[in-house]
């Protein structure tokens, strides 16, 4: 075991982290967003759109994220961009890693979300309404404030789940933390310092993202 | 959910499925390539690694793995008159099959190198390979100095990343390391790295590959010349022997010559 190829490699490791980092922060606001805007499709009146929502979130959550990293880098994204822009280059790694981490945690996103609104009472849309709001402002103003808190739990595991996933986007060559770690391995032939190295990090990121990040969002916003 | 019919109904689903399928699937077995000719000492079945996914040395052909390092290892097996048995590990898993001991031999044109001797046994050499450097056609890259500064797409762990390494650094921002070869041509092809650098035998399987596409393959004369070799674990002589017996043989009476011709032709 020798631990000094950690130090020789460090540029690899220190790149990879901020990578995983921020492919992390990036997909979980994007995800959030789309993730909202699914759910609330989900739950509309128009058919169409209710289907394709539950359709969008049945593919992301019921097959293998590697298999849609894969889809999405190798297939999709040069297709896509043949057609837009015939003979240009398709965007590197790191592009097909955001949207890839963005559209699956949409659809887990999509599905806390629901969950929170309909956990809250309907009676409170009722005196919304009756209050002259209309339905979208009731929904902004009265039940996404009160779900938000009860889903933030929901929110932080996705997230820590979504800086772990993050380490499958190692086989695209995204120089994110497993990325580098499997470099060291495979170039240096040791195995114990570069794996440990890298799950040590892994567990200091999540450790700091449940407790510090969401256990201080949910102080602020706790309704107790 | 209340469970009762409902979950009666899609275990039955699930079940029903899962016979059809295996119905399907019947007659897919998991490869086990012909092993060499039986007879010769003992009954000891060697268990022979290779990452089947490195045309033409070693593919994966519907069930069975195939290529030119098949044949040549089965040719072995013949002459020296032990029996073998194939596994696709994969690259990485490979070398660690070969430490604990469920791997006996590697062979997956793995190039001969100090380091890796360092940790494990190398047999003769059955290939002599070079590194070429796959560009645009109308790139003005000669040799590999000209790449500084620009994307390179290698196979992690092979020679090929090893001569980045050696050129801008252990860390250069520009390497793109790949756990197949075939993913770092794809993303070449897609424009997400500017170059791509592997052994002369893949690169010029390509070439015959996708004769639609635009590119040029270079030969860096700096690149040392490279020799493949079995592998196996540090003090495994029985077997070593064993395949550099086999190995001599299959050289004299020209069968290796013939199983390269199969492949590399006229290229």
């Amino acid at each position: 075991m020798d631990w000094s190829v950690i130090y020789d490699y460090r540029e690899l490791f220190i790149r990879g982290i901020i990578y995983t980092v921020l492919l992390t922060a990036v997909a979980t606001v994007c995800g959030t967003f789309l993730g909202l805007f699914i759910s609330l499709g989900k739950m509309s009146s128009k058919r169409i759109l209710r289907w394709t929502c539950s359709i969008y979130v049945e593919l992301f959550r019921g097959t293998p994220m590697l298999v849609q990293i894969l889809l999405i880098h190798f297939a999709v994204i040069p297709s896509i961009w043949g057609i837009l822009y015939p003979g240009a280059n398709s965007p590197e790694a790191i592009y097909s890693g955001f949207v890839a981490l963005s559209l699956n945690a949409a659809a887990y996103m999509a599905e806390i979300f629901r969950a929170g609104i309909q956990s809250i009472d309907p009676g409170q849309m009722e005196a919304a309404r009756s209050l002259g709001m209309n339905k979208g402002l009731a929904m902004r103003q009265i039940i996404l404030p009160q779900a938000f808190t009860r889903m933030l739990p929901a929110i932080g595991n996705e997230f820590i789940a979504l800086l772990k996933d993050s380490s499958l986007l190692a086989v695209i060559a995204t120089p994110e933390l497993n990325y580098a770690a499997m470099n060291v391995a495979k170039s240096t032939l040791e195995r114990y310092p570069p794996y440990l190295t890298e799950a040590a990090v892994y567990l200091v990121l999540t450790l700091f993202l449940s407790r510090v990040v969401v256990r201080g969002l949910e102080k602020k916003y706790s309704t107790r | 959910m209340r469970i009762g019919t409902n979950w009666f109904k899609s275990l039955a689903l699930v079940v029903g499925v899962g016979v059809l399928l295996a119905g399907c699937g019947s007659g897919g077995q998991q490869t086990s390539g012909s092993g060499g000719a039986s007879g010769g000492s003992g009954d000891k079945v060697y268990v022979v690694g290779t990452d089947a996914a490195y045309p033409p040395f070693q593919m994966l052909e519907a069930d069975k793995i195939s290529g030119h390092d098949i044949d040549v290892m089965n040719a072995i097996a013949e002459a020296g008159g032990f029996k073998i048995e194939w596994k696709n590990t994969g690259w990485d898993p490979l070398f660690d099959g070969l430490d604990k001991g469920t791997v006996d031999i590697g062979i997956s044109s793995i190039t001969i190198t100090e380091k890796r001797k360092e940790k494990y046994d190398f047999s003769d050499s059955y290939f002599e390979a070079n590194q070429l450097i796959l560009v645009a056609e109308d790139s003005p890259v000669t040799k590999l100095a000209d790449l500084k500064g620009k994307k390179i797409g290698v196979q992690a762990a092979t020679t090929g990343e090893e001569v980045v390494k050696k050129a801008f650094g252990d860390t250069y921002e520009g390497l793109k390391g790949y756990d197949d070869m075939p993913s770092s041509v794809d993303d070449f092809f897609n424009g997400r790295v500017d170059a791509v650098i592997g052994d002369n035998g893949v690169l010029s399987y390509y070439v015959n590959k996708v004769k639609d596409k635009k590119f040029k393959l270079i030969k860096d004369d700096s690149f040392e010349k490279e020799f493949y070799g079995m592998i196996v674990k540090k003090g495994n002589t029985d077997a070593m022997n064993k395949i550099n017996e086999g190995l001599k043989k299959i050289k004299e009476n020209g069968k290796l010559q013939e199983i390269y011709n199969q492949y590399f032709d006229n290229k």
